[in-house]
């Protein structure tokens, strides 16, 4: 028996060189953790999903889905939803909720392309976008975190004011942008390598995104906070600073998310983000992220986002009606949380 | 008919708007005739009062609209206001503009209780809205229903709004003029939000047009939302599923700036693409020449204007001019012309942001 | 009662099994009608798990229950209710949002046509038995979350009397009320018993027992060591002794010889939250063990939850090397060396869907990281340290927490706070859901951390375990220190004369 219970100093007892190894498992730094993707059931069998609606895709419309330029449009149409779930997933992570994703995106879209924005040109808008994500993400946290309101009523309040502030600056108008460099970033000769900015940016994000929540306390204090806020409350972390920066994240995520949009769609308009809240939850929970909180997987959303976008990408190749297109997004919905129940062992 | 001794009672402007119910629904005609205010002058058509520029009688009219968060509906209450504004006797009651039904149903309450003169009312859902014109028209309040007409046509004294099968109809005459010389020529579809009716009417339109033209095949529609991010997302889906073909009807200008963004992102211009309604930006688009956009067809919003214009001459008792009856009809649509780089010049200034 | 009248309950030989523990082992019990036949028993002797096979919450695993003379199977709470059988629980099961009388007929509303409630009715019936009970100046109409604690148990008890009740169980129904209150309780079960419904009474107090008991049954290890004795005349000394006497003795490890002196590590300075217990002191010195004794709501958790800043201290201070602590900080607590092993493990403690390693982490991954980057390599092989330390089995430790035992997962929750390098152990109940066999390992891994110079505060309602386990005793009684003593000089008897009789020694 060593002196375990010394004050913590990196250099105390526990923390030099193990003594003799003999456990049966676990040598090393345990069996999983050199590994940058730990495939899982879950993982794997989106990863079906997706392969399954590429076959679809390449038998329907052979010429036209497997395509690069169709692989660079799913990427590209996938960027902005992608980027606000990453934050999203953050925020379920932990427990709570950001019904204003949307809104945010709309606000942020529009405030960064009106005129006076524009005399600063892109870095205006890009910084304008990033800021009233930012702004609107602390006004959520601050509420949830300290005000001690409800994740769902904070973001439903936000979701309205953000709209309704949304359509003051626009009053209904379309913004368009002017600046060439903006306009540029979404044309085709701005492609690295053959890959749109765009899909760079959303990468970026995702990558971010999973060491964030996978290798950083920053993550491991979400998950805690998610799992068990009492129990990360009693272990001595932060609980409410935690969540606040959650907030702020999802609406930084929204502010780039925004400005995507604005590159894409080469202007700002207040309808810009309809509905998002609940394509990004969607995509966040098929992916299996826990809606109660203490487990998210960055990687199970983006594919969830993919598997979405592919659907919608081929039902358009294949000319099908919006209607159709609604019914197939609720049925596969079902179909994914369904087939996660039985291939998961956890509640 | 409860309503007869209701209304055969009623002052003047009332037995003026009983006209008009009889006009649309026939059946009261014989009940009404004895109070006809021109009966007895023979009906020559010189001698109908006709609104005009000069001030008459003040009338205060009530608008009530859908909140305008569309470049379109936006420049109907911008129509609306700078109408009213041009006449010295109109006051413009104009309420927030809201899309829940009951909350326009409220807000046409309040105007009623206001006893404003005249109503004119854009319906956020016209068949949802129909109580609350016949409320209006049974508080002695003509109704002039804009764009989105009621379910029942004694809601309202008069409707005047686009049409949207014509909007569709003229948009396939269009490219089908421009096709006619092309073998096996292919059309493509970009529609509007599908939940909404004018939408299929649209659509109708547009394929009765194609049948006329049997070298054209319209080989592709997808749904968009009216919004620039569904229009550039729609587009780009289309783009990639079609790799050729000779033209694009996009139902909605304001989705069209997605559309065209698409299109350049794109990189395509082997086609030629129409719009619709006529926002400012299409029309200056038709003007520089150097898009795929060749022309729009109008859904003009100047008709919240003309629904004015409308109720100012029901306010104050008059017909409009260039027309032989004494009243004004209960029903006027509006023709949807496709603006071209040849017409453009007088369009443009209808043009809406 | 001359002629000896049949039982209106027997229950013979119940056994209850729990995955790891046997809650019932054979338990008899014999109820009159018309008595008031008390249950005495340390906790985690058997009682709510009796109670709550009564109540038909519980279905035993063996034996027979006979009712009226003829054998019954209690297979819902309805089915308890439909024969009579009425629980009144510690925690009120009332719904707060609902009326007085809404509460008393939930479930069984008087009501026309079968679904139409007539309220009115409902209220006059609430009203007849709360006058029953002596509590007239209960309105039927109120909201039941508008009332006092011990209105609230009237409520209770009149839903109870709403239906046609031969026998009330209640479980400790004096804990939450004043001495008026609990002269009014006994004067209620007096007129339940003179009507012939009889009272299964569990209660720590012995002076009450005495006062309105017929009949004593004492439950220890699950089983009645003792049925029907004569509640008046049995001697306190023989009922604790009956108590407190284990097939199981617990090996507790061995006390240093005499602790070094030095310092307090803990100094707690008046510390009071009113309503929870009254101003403590108390100083906890390296490689001591101090315990607190006491029954369940006296205070114990809640001091050990104030010391720790989980609570906020309304006066008193509590200082760590002789340094205050920000009152109501966690944060500053675990900052200064405490390190809480709470007593809902799952709950308090645990985050059940991650890994054992993970859980040992949470509380010192800034020693893993730089720049908020974990280094999970050495994450892993310090969790794993510590976790070897205390030998927790298995020796997985990726795998997930959840699917330890007990014993284990306590072991985890340790390891976090050896790992952190924490100075001062505060235990909560240390060994509950922890089976027999892997007390003792935990005791000696205690003791262990203790002769490494650690600080221990312990709370357990176990008081074999805080006096074999701790150098030093305080024992409390609702909410105040009444005695504090070395371990060595008290016993099971003292301590439990102390907290039930509340008798103060110091």
């Amino acid at each position: 028996m060593t002196q375990p219970a010394t004050p913590a100093k990196q250099e105390g007892p526990l923390l030099d060189g193990g003594g003799p190894r003999k456990s049966t498992s676990g040598d090393g730094a345990g069996p999983w953790s050199g590994r940058l993707f730990r495939p899982d059931v879950r993982t794997l069998s989106l990863i079906g999903v997706l392969v399954a609606l590429a076959l679809i895709g390449g038998v329907t419309k052979p010429d036209e889905f497997l395509a690069t330029s169709n692989v660079q449009l799913i990427l590209t149409q996938a960027s902005v939803i992608g980027v606000v779930t990453v934050g999203m997933t953050f925020v379920i992570t932990s427990g709570g909720i950001d019904l204003s994703v949307g809104a945010i995106v709309a606000l942020a879209s529009v405030w960064a392309t009106t005129v006076a924005t524009q005399e600063y040109g892109f870095a205006g808008i890009l910084f304008t976008a990033v800021i009233v994500g930012v702004g609107c993400g602390l006004v959520n946290g601050l509420l949830i975190a300290y005000g001690g309101m409800v994740p769902f009523i904070a973001t439903l309040a936000m979701l309205a004011s953000a709209r309704g502030l949304a359509l003051q600056i626009t009053e209904g108008k379309t913004q368009m942008v002017s600046i060439p460099s903006v306009l540029d970033l979404g044309e085709r000769d701005a492609y690295l390598f053959g890959i749109p900015p765009l899909v760079l940016v959303f990468a970026a994000v995702t990558v971010i995104g999973w060491l964030v929540l996978n290798r950083t306390t920053f993550g491991r204090r979400t998950v805690a906070v998610g799992g068990n806020a009492e129990a990360a409350r009693l272990a001595g972390i932060d609980v409410r600073r935690q969540r606040l920066y959650l907030y702020l994240l999802s609406g930084l995520c929204c502010g780039i998310a925004a400005f995507l949009l604005i590159v894409l769609a080469g202007s700002g308009q207040n309808t810009n983000g309809n509905l998002y809240e609940l394509d990004a939850i969607a995509a966040a929970i098929i992916g299996g992220t826990l809606l109660s909180g203490g487990r998210g997987t960055i990687t199970g959303s983006v594919l969830g986002v993919l598997i979405f976008t592919t659907i919608t990408n081929i039902f358009a190749l294949n000319n099908l009606e919006s209607a159709t297109q609604q019914i197939a997004k609720g049925a596969i919905i079902v179909a994914a949380v369904l087939v996660q129940r039985r291939t998961s062992h956890t509640p | 008919m409860p309503e007869t001794p209701r209304l055969s009672a009623a002052a003047t402007r009332r037995n003026l708007l009983f006209g008009a119910a009889a006009l649309s629904s026939g059946a009261f005609l014989t009940a009404c005739t004895s109070n006809e205010p021109k009966e007895s002058t023979g009906g020559q058509a010189a001698d109908a009062p006709v609104a005009d520029d000069k001030p008459g009688k003040p009338v205060t009219i009530g608008f009530a609209g859908p909140q305008a968060d569309h470049g379109w509906l936006n420049a109907i209450n911008v129509n609306a206001k700078e109408r009213a504004k041009k006449y010295k006797d109109v006051t413009l009651e104009i309420t927030e503009g809201s899309n829940d039904t009951a909350a326009q149903i409220g807000q046409i309450d309040t105007l009623i209780n206001k006893k404003v003169d005249v109503l004119v009312i854009l319906p956020a859902d016209g068949k949802a809205m129909t109580q609350a014109g016949l409320k209006a028209m049974r508080a002695g309040i003509p109704v002039v229903n804009l764009d989105r007409i009621f379910a029942n046509p004694q809601a309202y004294r008069c409707w005047i709004g686009g049409d949207n099968f014509g909007m569709g109809l003229n948009a396939g005459h269009y490219i089908g003029e421009q096709l006619k010389d092309k073998k096996n020529a292919k059309v493509v579809e970009l529609a509007g939000l599908d939940n909404l009716e004018l939408t299929k009417q649209r659509t109708e339109g547009f394929d009765a047009a194609l049948k006329n033209y049997p070298n054209i095949k319209k080989v592709a529609r997808q749904a968009a939302e009216f919004t620039v991010e569904s229009g550039q997302a729609k587009m780009a889906q289309l783009l990639q599923a079609q790799k050729n073909f000779d033209a694009l009807w996009n139902h909605d200008d304001d989705q069209g700036v997605g559309a065209l963004r698409a299109i350049e992102q794109a990189g395509r211009d082997d086609f030629f693409m129409v719009g619709g309604a006529g926002a400012l930006s299409a029309m200056q688009a038709i003007e520089s020449g150097d898009s795929v956009l060749k022309a729009t067809v109008l859904y003009p919003p100047t008709m919240a204007a003309s629904a004015i214009d409308l109720a100012r001459a029901l306010g104050q008792n008059k017909g409009i001019g260039g027309m032989a009856e004494f009243e004004i009809p209960s029903s006027i649509t509006l023709y949807s012309a496709v603006v071209t780089k040849d017409n453009l010049k007088q369009y443009m200034s209808t043009g809406f942001k | 009662m001359a002629p000896e009248p049949p039982p209106l309950l027997t229950m013979d030989g119940i056994t209850k099994s729990f995955p790891g523990v046997r809650a019932l082992d054979g338990v008899d019990l014999e109820v009159r009608a018309g008595e008031v036949h008390c249950l005495l028993g340390q906790n985690g002797a058997g009682k709510s798990t009796l109670i709550k096979v009564l109540a038909g919450a519980h279905q035993p695993d063996g034996g027979a229950i006979t009712w009226r003379g003829e054998h019954v199977t209690l297979k819902s709470p309805i089915a308890a209710m439909r024969l009579g059988i009425a629980t009144i629980y510690q925690e009120l099961d009332l719904v707060e949002g609902l009326s007085v009388a809404e509460n008393v007929y939930l479930g069984h509303e008087p009501t026309t046509a079968g679904f139409v409630v007539r309220g009115r009715d409902a209220r006059t019936a609430a009203a007849a038995l709360l006058r029953r009970l002596g509590h007239t100046e209960i309105d039927p109409a109120r909201l039941v979350g508008e009332l006092s604690a011990a209105q609230q148990q009237i409520v209770s008890m009149a839903r109870a009397l709403s239906h046609d009740v031969r026998l009330i169980v209640m479980d400790e129904p004096s804990a939450a009320l004043d001495p008026d209150e609990v002269a009014n309780l006994f004067r209620i079960v007096a007129d339940l018993t003179a009507e012939g419904v009889a009272v299964v009474y569990i209660s720590h107090r012995l002076e009450e027992i005495r006062r309105i008991g017929d009949r004593v049954t004492v439950l220890k290890d699950g089983r009645a060591v003792a049925s029907g004795l004569p509640a008046e005349s049995t001697p306190t000394r023989e009922v604790v002794a009956l108590m407190t006497g284990r097939d199981v003795e617990y090996v507790f490890p061995e006390r240093p010889a005499q602790l070094p002196l030095a310092e307090p590590l803990l100094t707690v300075r008046g510390l009071t939250r009113r309503g929870e217990f009254a101003p403590v002191d108390l100083e906890v010195r390296p490689g001591e063990i101090v315990g607190l004794a006491g029954l369940v709501g006296s205070g114990r958790s809640e001091i050990l939850e104030t010391v720790y800043g989980a609570r906020k201290a309304e006066a008193g201070q509590v200082l760590v090397d002789g340094r205050p602590l920000k009152p109501g900080s966690v944060r500053a607590a675990v900052r200064a060396g405490l390190g809480l092993a709470p007593e809902e493990r799952k709950a308090q403690a645990l985050l059940m869907l991650e890994s054992i390693t993970r859980n040992v982490s949470v509380s010192s991954m800034s020693r893993f990281s730089h720049g908020g980057w974990l280094d999970r390599g050495a994450e892993f092989k310090a969790a794993r340290r510590a976790t070897r330390e205390l030998s927790l089995k298995p020796d997985l430790p990726s795998a997930p927490v959840r699917t330890l035992s007990g014993g284990n997962q306590q072991k985890a929750v340790l390891a976090r706070w050896l790992l952190r390098g924490c100075r001062v152990l505060l235990l909560d109940e240390p060994t509950r859901g922890v089976d027999v066999g892997a007390r003792a390992e935990l005791y000696a891994v205690i003791r262990r951390l203790a002769d490494d110079g650690l600080g221990v505060l312990l709370v357990s309602s176990e008081v074999p375990e805080v006096l074999g386990l701790a150098d030093r005793v305080l024992v409390l009684r609702e909410g105040h220190v009444v005695h504090t003593a070395p371990a060595r000089e008290l016993d099971e008897h003292r301590v439990l004369d102390l907290v039930m009789e509340g008798s103060p020694a110091s």
